[in-house]
């Protein structure tokens, strides 16, 4: 059985064997003896390497978040990769939400000239209110925010062009 | 003493403050927004009435709404709780004119506090020190004058201003009055207004707080103090009672002058008094006065036994303090970390999310004061606090391994949290040395990003065998499809 996970930019594979009562899993080329002491829903503990370990796992689309002795981690399918970012079009910039938030105001129109640093729309989040600027100095070919709408992080917002 | 109290609040203070009148005995109602329909003290509470639309300003912060519920519910008190209309003197008139108790101060002594300049002359006048300082004529000898009285260095500030412009400090006399032109300048073009405040500059100053209990008999005292350095964005992150900081001499100074400050405004019920600490003189200044149970209150409720939200409650029956200052004293230490929905990588801006995962932490001396359980959303509605994590330790440093313990075994799958910041944070020297001030996590964990261990093959493994058991292998054994089957089929991120 082989496993394929995206966190960041690293690509891992896992593969898995059944050995025994467990399991032989092979990480980057390393061996590893594993055996599940026990398993609830959302709950693994296993002996990894002669280790017990528990590991607390959920599921949210296609992100799997997994924690272990106080840290957190998530995995994505490596497919996601390429459809996730991509900032750069064209040349021109994108601008997306640093926090998922409700826009406030919009303070630019779509054909607008617009100068560096100058304030494009303003988020509200949590009782925070932020100001999103132009990273660069150009015309808005895109706006894709209204006032009053909800937006996740990375929601791409305005596209700044030559 | 009240059969039914009314809760104005939501998350983790509302949970907090139903579950104490639970203990005494009293039925509570909840109030609730649309977004908090099926919150944890919806569930929590004897009754809930629904008051608005999920922004705060249609639902937790109207007046009329929340009384007409405690009118129709009949409830004969309402604990505001923090933050929403707990400082609101209107709000507490009107649950008076209501018929109703506020469970709080008078609207007078919130009146007075809320006022900063007024509450400034009051503690000047009531002998608490406050931050030295000068307003009047901009003329250079003038302000050289009052610059050699504060002291260097010093901040120049926009007396119509804030956001930091305008803003100078000053280190030498030689600088000032260049400095002044120049603020003058950057606060006429911002405010319109070129009028100008000095003000003693407190560099690496400290946050300490004094915690005051009074009834409506006259008797009032001080619960000690509490540590609050460690902020982000000006909002704190990690308490803890007692202060490294403070000896026996300047504790005993700075809660009289809490207990003055409370008592020149004649302060009932729990309140705080904010002080910053200059650690180069051991100069304190009073900086403002929360009418209002305070975020942090459980480090003080583990080391001096007191229970504050029931207090409240009993001070607002007519009960009468038991205890008296000389019969108080603090036992051992108690430190609390704010579990907070927010990206510490990322400037600390909010998350949100699905809480997919949440387990809390247990144990000896191990709190959790939480608004949300597993498959609850974190929204962008309200503030980014999930849970209070507070420990109890017979010292600081066992404090501080207890704490990072129940910091470890914290599981939050779903949203971004502080849970890895806050660990980092405990770990450095300089906390684990009680050397803190309130600029210290912007100094020194600038640009903070969680330890790139990489990704552990034991947590891979464990991802991969989290959707594939020997057992569902065994049942799917006549499956010709089943991944078991296909030695080198690929399950992709599954």
């Amino acid at each position: 059985m082989h496993f394929r996970y995206q966190s960041g930019q690293q690509t891992v594979e896992v593969t898995l064997e059944r050995s025994g009562d467990g399991f032989r899993a092979q990480v980057n080329g390393v061996e590893y003896a594993v055996e599940v002491l026990d398993r609830q829903p959302g709950v693994l503990s296993l002996r990894f390497d002669g280790r017990p370990l528990t590991f607390y796992w959920a599921q949210d689309g296609s992100r799997k978040w997994i924690s272990q002795g106080g840290c957190t981690y998530w995995l994505d399918p490596p497919a996601q990769r390429a459809s996730q970012r991509g900032s750069e079009v064209d040349g021109s910039t994108a601008i997306r939400a640093p926090m998922p938030a409700q826009v406030r105001a919009v303070q630019v129109a779509s054909g607008e000239t617009v100068e560096r640093g100058q304030v494009l729309l303003l988020l509200e989040a949590m009782k925070m209110e932020i100001q999103v600027k132009s990273p660069a100095a150009g015309r808005v070919n895109r706006l894709l925010a209204a006032a009053g709408q909800t937006v996740d992080r990375d929601q791409l917002l305005v596209e700044i062009g030559e | 003493m009240f059969k039914k109290v009314l809760v104005a609040n939501r998350g983790e203070i509302a949970v907090r403050i139903i579950r104490a009148c639970r203990e005494l005995g009293i039925a509570s109602v909840a109030v609730y927004s649309d977004a908090d329909r099926r919150a944890l003290h919806v569930r929590l509470a004897d009754e809930a009435v629904n008051i608005g639309p999920a922004p705060a300003s249609e639902s937790y912060l109207v007046a009329e709404r929340i009384i007409q519920a405690a009118v129709a519910t009949g409830a004969e008190a309402i604990h505001p709780g923090y933050g929403f209309l707990s400082e609101n003197a209107n709000f507490a008139r009107a649950v008076q004119q209501a018929g109703l108790v506020f469970i709080g101060p008078s609207p007078e002594a919130i009146d007075a506090m809320g006022d900063k300049g007024q509450a400034r002359a009051r503690m000047q006048a009531a002998g608490v020190p406050v931050v030295p300082g000068y307003q009047g004529s901009d003329d250079p000898a003038a302000l050289e004058a009052a610059a050699a009285q504060i002291g260097f260095p010093l901040l120049i500030k926009a007396a119509a201003g804030g956001g930091g412009k305008g803003m100078r400090v000053v280190d030498q006399p030689v600088e000032l009055v260049e400095a002044a032109a120049a603020a003058r300048r950057e606060a006429e073009h911002a405010f319109g207004d070129g009028r100008l405040i000095l003000e003693r500059y407190i560099p690496r100053a400290r946050h300490i707080e004094f915690q005051v209990l009074a009834d409506q008999h006259g008797n009032l005292v001080h619960l000690f103090e509490r540590e609050c350095s460690v902020q982000r964005r000006h909002q704190k992150i990690i308490e803890e009672t007692p202060s490294p900081y403070l000896n026996e001499i300047l504790r005993a100074e700075m809660g009289a002058a809490a207990v003055a400050a409370a008592r020149s405004v004649g302060y009932t019920h729990a309140g705080t008094v904010e002080f910053i600490v200059d650690p180069q003189t051991g100069e304190f200044f009073f900086l403002e006065m929360n009418t209002r149970l305070q975020v942090e209150h459980p480090v003080t409720e583990w080391t001096v036994g007191i229970d504050l939200v029931q207090w409240q409650i009993r001070i607002a029956a007519g009960e009468t303090l038991p205890f008296n200052q000389s019969s108080l004293s603090q036992r051992g230490h108690a430190i609390e970390c704010r579990l907070y929905a927010e990206d510490p990588a990322n400037n600390f801006l909010p998350a949100t999310g699905p809480l997919l995962t949440f387990v809390e932490p247990s144990g000896p001396g191990v709190r959790v004061d939480s608004g949300y359980t597993t498959g609850d959303q974190i929204t962008i509605h309200y503030d980014p606090l999930i849970a209070k994590l507070t420990v109890w330790g017979e010292n600081r440093p066992a404090a501080i391994q207890r704490m990072a313990a129940a910091l470890r075994e914290t599981v939050l799958l779903g949203v971004t949290y502080n849970g890895q910041f806050l660990q980092d944070v405990l770990a450095e020297p300089q906390f684990t040395a009680g050397d803190i001030y309130t600029t210290w996590v912007e100094e020194h964990f600038n640009g903070w990003q969680p330890p790139q261990c990489g990704l552990p093959p034991e947590v891979l493994v464990a991802a991969a065998l989290a959707q594939f058991t020997p057992q569902s292998a065994a049942s799917n054994e006549h499956d010709p499809y089943s991944p078991w089957r296909m030695p080198n089929g690929y399950r992709v991120g599954q």
